[in-house]
């Protein structure tokens, strides 16, 4: 050890005094000073066990003695006992599962350096067989190189190569750890490895894997890196990352679901975030079969359109929208043990305005996998009241028109202040605000859209509209034109431009039917709210309107 | 992915048998002589194949495929089962009259009677030949000889009627979908009132017969696999049908085990009616796991009134006419089937979750290959709504509910 026994006799004296209840405790050193390795600024961790039964609190104490930082946690014998039961019963499962804070606990128990009570401190180790433990932690890293070398050659194949090569380095981390467990060098943070080697000793594995630790430091290409590594590995102990393609697949990411709108693919993690896809990354998507060869995969994907397939599916993986997998042992979990969690990557949200359109988000272009900045439910409620808010105007369109054929002027008036309402709905539909304001009010809640909407000429014109008076034939035709004018405008700013009027053709209105159902799926898979009231009733009435057209 | 293995082999169905039964406290070393109609269907093969493997002495009656193959596509061993070619349409079932006259002589113990058609969209006169008058033929050989008979029937004798439907009703003035269901009702009054004459009968009606419990295997990729694909590979994108609307889809082997077990104890059996039926899934449900599969398109369910035909697009109108048109009424129906008798009989526990049932029996397909075709095969298939895929043993254009118990007893 770098520091003696005499120095941390004395300085658990010190800390004696900050924890008085600890007097009857064994106490022992743990962490990389009682492993043999630290430097001066390394952590002093005390571990203090109570010959009891008790509960005693897992957050730790922090003092700050001797210009060190000092820490120190407590543990009954039954607690003790407890971990390691735990661990015992974990490692008949899969050494996946074995959770990393309790490998390491009972690690640092077990290598640690007995201060006061010796006897109930080698009591306490003699509760779980080094061996078997040396054993588990030998598992425990060979599962993690596995994955991280299978992950390897997952983004290899696609066309990642610097990712792979950096996953090729961690895997090959992870596999000297589990080799060097397997020599009892346990101690779980790799920070101290290269020590840990020079104790072990010269070996031809260890010296290779010195040459190969870092890509940099290999003198190779990422590709033949990958393949050097999984090599490597296998010579390590590890088994089961052969370096070839055949055993690569992709999987199912559980909550994760497809829906397309029109032409528009959308992607829900979750239930909660939305991506919108671009026409490439869409047929990359489309082409992800669950159990394929992944190579077979990538090919269909290029062939349908989607020539930098191998990216995309990577993005696909890095969000966790699908899975890689190794035919018949399932998923590839990769993580870096003592490091971040693993997990799913979320990109920023899109900044792409209007946030919805009526065939489906806004998307940044072909290749884009663009999350929405709205959340699942609020997208999908604000894409059905847009597409709703259309048809409306197509309705109201149709009542002034025919007031204004019967010279009912303050019908007219009345249908066409809601044309103009529900155009607005529309507007605040496409920039993702919803629940809408009542219909009154709908004019001044244009004030909450962002500056980039340049919506002032929008307003000034509705705040007219709005006060609009009806009461003569020219005033009609002006009121329709001005109408229409404004309609085009809004539509246009809200890219519902495309948006099939439903009085035109039956065509026109099986369309829009269409759309309606496309936003109503997605809005049924969420439960988010139906938009008003009249949605529902367009949908149940048999699919013609009293006004449509028959062309 | 799943791996997949193959169903218990005879030999462990057998040990199962054996263990069931001494459980009851009775002893299947008793070899029972067995009649199987429709022997060479999806069910009838695999309750031909229990029953062998369980020690009896089955007769497999078959119209013109004597191979009778199990689910997972294994043929069953010759020597366990006798063949007899046959026609249930004819008096009879078709026999010399001497092979006849030997088995109501007291050749037989018990009649299990699967044959029948399920095809949807047949003429109807095939449906009264097979279904009804078949049934007839098949009482007329029980009362003949007094044997004991299990009548295959459908769930679906329900018709159109919502909510909960218990095993113990039949006529209840229901609407009948279509001229398959209306045969079946017709078949299992039949038995009815054989019953009332002194026919010693047991009912099991299966819902929607599809593959393996565990593995998704099936051997004919018909009825919903047909809509599966016409729908997933988006040449149908619109179906008329409601959210909350349920389907019933049962694992092949929980419905031969069933009928296996009403066989066997038929004496605790007889005069009951049993749903061998699944977990029930809304279209919500099943829209919500296609939609967990990036190739797939999932429909648009278009209540019923909202639906125009004339307004699909050409190609799709076609499929629609050809194909969904006889499914319809399945995608707005809300009933539940009841099967507390099953539950209360059956040492087999009935199928779980219907959305990870769902999820076994497309993954099998997604490895079968007979989904998850890429775009351009789809586009360069032939314009057919029945085409096989490279997986499929056979397809037909639809069956009924009760799927592929369609088999060689019939036509």
């Amino acid at each position: 050890m770098i520091l003696s026994e005499d120095y941390l006799q004395n300085l658990w004296d010190k800390t004696l005094a900050h924890v008085p209840s600890a007097a009857n405790c064994a106490v022992v050193l743990e962490g990389s000073i009682a492993e043999g390795f630290g430097n001066s600024s390394s952590d002093i961790d005390f571990l203090l066990i109570a010959d009891s039964d008790a509960d005693l609190p897992t957050m730790p104490s922090l003092l700050f003695l001797d210009g060190r930082r000092v820490e120190v946690r407590t543990r009954s014998v039954r607690q003790v006992a407890e971990q390691f039961s735990a661990l015992t019963s974990a490692t008949h499962g899969d050494p996946g599962t074995i959770p990393e804070d309790l490998l390491n606990r009972c690690q640092r128990l077990l290598g640690s350096f007995p201060l006061r009570h010796p006897d109930l401190v080698a009591k306490v180790k003699g509760l779980m067989s080094f061996d078997d433990f040396r054993s588990t932690a030998r598992e425990w890293w060979a599962h993690h190189a596995r994955q991280s070398l299978r992950y390897a050659l997952v983004l290899r194949e696609l066309g990642q190569e610097a990712e792979a090569a950096a996953w090729t380095e961690a895997g090959l981390l992870q596999a000297v750890k589990s080799w060097a467990a397997g020599r009892g060098e346990t101690y779980l943070e790799p920070k101290w490895l290269p020590m840990q080697l020079d104790r072990l000793g010269a070996d031809p594995l260890s010296a290779r894997f010195r040459v190969l630790a870092s890509l940099d430091g290999s003198g190779l290409d990422p590709a033949a890196y990958v393949t050097a590594g999984a090599l490597l590995s296998a010579d390590l102990g590890v088994a089961g990352a052969a370096s070839g393609s055949e055993h690569l697949t992709v999987a199912r990411a559980d909550g994760v679901t497809t829906w397309q709108t029109g032409d528009r693919v959308h992607v829900v993690r979750g239930r909660q975030d939305v991506f919108v896809l671009g026409d490439q990354a869409a047929r990359a998507w489309r082409a992800l079969v669950f159990g394929r060869p992944l190579g077979a995969v990538l090919s269909a994907a290029q062939a349908s359109g989607a020539p930098q397939a191998g990216r995309l599916i990577a993005q696909f993986l890095r969000f966790g929208l699908v899975k890689a997998a190794w035919k018949g042992e399932g998923p590839i979990v990769p993580a870096l043990p003592l490091a971040a969690p693993p997990g799913a990557v979320t990109p920023p949200p899109s900044a792409a305005r209007p946030i919805v359109a009526v065939g489906g988000a806004a998307v940044g272009g072909a290749e884009a996998i663009d999350l929405v900045p709205v959340p699942a439910r609020r997208f999908s409620a604000a894409g059905m009241t847009l597409v709703w808010s259309n048809v409306l105007v197509e309705n109201a369109r149709e009542d002034l028109v025919g007031a204004l054929d019967r010279e009912q002027w303050s019908v007219a008036q009345l249908s066409a202040r809601r044309m103009l309402r529900f155009a607005l709905r529309g507007v605040l539909s496409a920039y993702g605000v919803n629940p809408l304001p009542p219909d009154s009010e709908v004019v001044r809640a244009l004030s909450l859209l962002p500056a980039e909407a340049h919506t002032e000429e929008m307003r000034a014109e509705a705040r007219c509209l709005e006060t609009l008076t009806i009461a003569s034939v020219a005033e009609g035709g002006a009121a329709v034109k001005r109408l229409d004018r404004f309609v085009a405008q809004v539509r246009h700013a809200t890219g519902a431009y495309s948006f099939p009027s439903s009085f035109d053709s039956s065509d026109g209105w099986r369309q829009t039917l269409e759309l309606g159902y496309d936003w109503l799926r997605l809005g049924a898979h969420l439960d988010a709210d139906l938009p008003i009231d009249e949605a529902s009733d367009l949908l149940s009435s048999g699919g013609a309107q009293p006004h449509v057209a028959t062309t | 992915m799943t791996s997949h293995t193959h169903p218990p082999s005879p030999t462990e169905d057998e040990a199962q048998s054996h263990h069931v039964d001494e459980r009851e406290g009775r002893s299947m070393t008793d070899s029972l002589r067995i009649l199987v109609t429709g022997a060479a269907g999806l069910v009838g093969a695999e309750v031909t194949a229990r029953l062998a493997a369980a020690g009896h002495r089955v007769t497999a009656l078959v119209h013109r495929n004597p191979a009778l193959v199990r689910n997972d596509g294994t043929p069953l061993e010759t020597g366990a089962v006798t063949c007899l070619s046959g026609d249930v349409t004819k008096p009879r079932l078709g026999l010399p009259e001497a092979t006849y006259r030997e088995l109501a002589a007291g050749g037989l113990d018990r009649i299990v009677h699967c044959a029948a058609i399920t095809d949807f969209g047949l003429p109807d006169e095939i449906y009264q030949a097979v279904n009804v008058d078949g049934t007839a033929h098949v009482i007329e050989l029980a009362r003949a000889g007094g044997i004991p008979l299990v009548h295959v029937g459908t769930a679906y004798v329900c018709g159109e009627r919502d909510g909960s439907i218990a095993e113990t009703e039949l006529d209840e003035g229901q609407r009948l979908a279509n001229a398959y269901e209306d045969s079946k009702f017709r078949a299992e009054t039949l038995v009815h009132k054989a019953q009332g004459d002194g026919v010693r009968a047991a009912i099991v009606r299966p819902s929607i017969v599809v593959g393996d419990e565990r593995t998704g295997v099936v051997r004919d990729y018909k009825n919903i696999y047909v809509v599966l694909r016409l729908t997933t590979e988006g040449r149908v994108r619109s179906l008329p049908g409601q959210y909350e609307a349920r389907l019933d889809l049962v694992p092949v082997d929980y419905v031969a085990d069933v009928i296996t077990e009403v066989t066997h104890r038929f004496e605790e059996a007889a005069g009951r009616t049993f749903h061998a039926v699944g977990a029930p899934l809304t279209l919500r449900d099943f829209s919500d796991v296609l939609a967990e599969y990036p190739p797939f398109q999932v429909p648009r369910f278009v209540p019923a009134t909202s639906f125009d035909v004339a307004r699909l697009p050409r190609r799709e109108r076609s499929y629609h006419e050809r194909v969904i048109t006889l499914y319809e009424s399945y995608f707005r129906r809300r009933m539940s089937f009841d099967d507390a008798h099953t539950a209360g009989f059956t040492t087999r526990r009935a199928p779980g979750n219907a959305q990870d049932f769902l999820r076994v029996l497309i993954d099998h397909c997604l490895e079968s290959g007979y989904l998850g075709r890429s775009p351009a095969d789809v586009t360069e298939a032939p314009d057919r709504p029945d085409a096989p895929g490279p997986g499929a043993t056979s397809a037909g254009n639809g069956a009924g509910p009760a799927g592929s118990v369609r088999n060689g007893a019939g036509r």
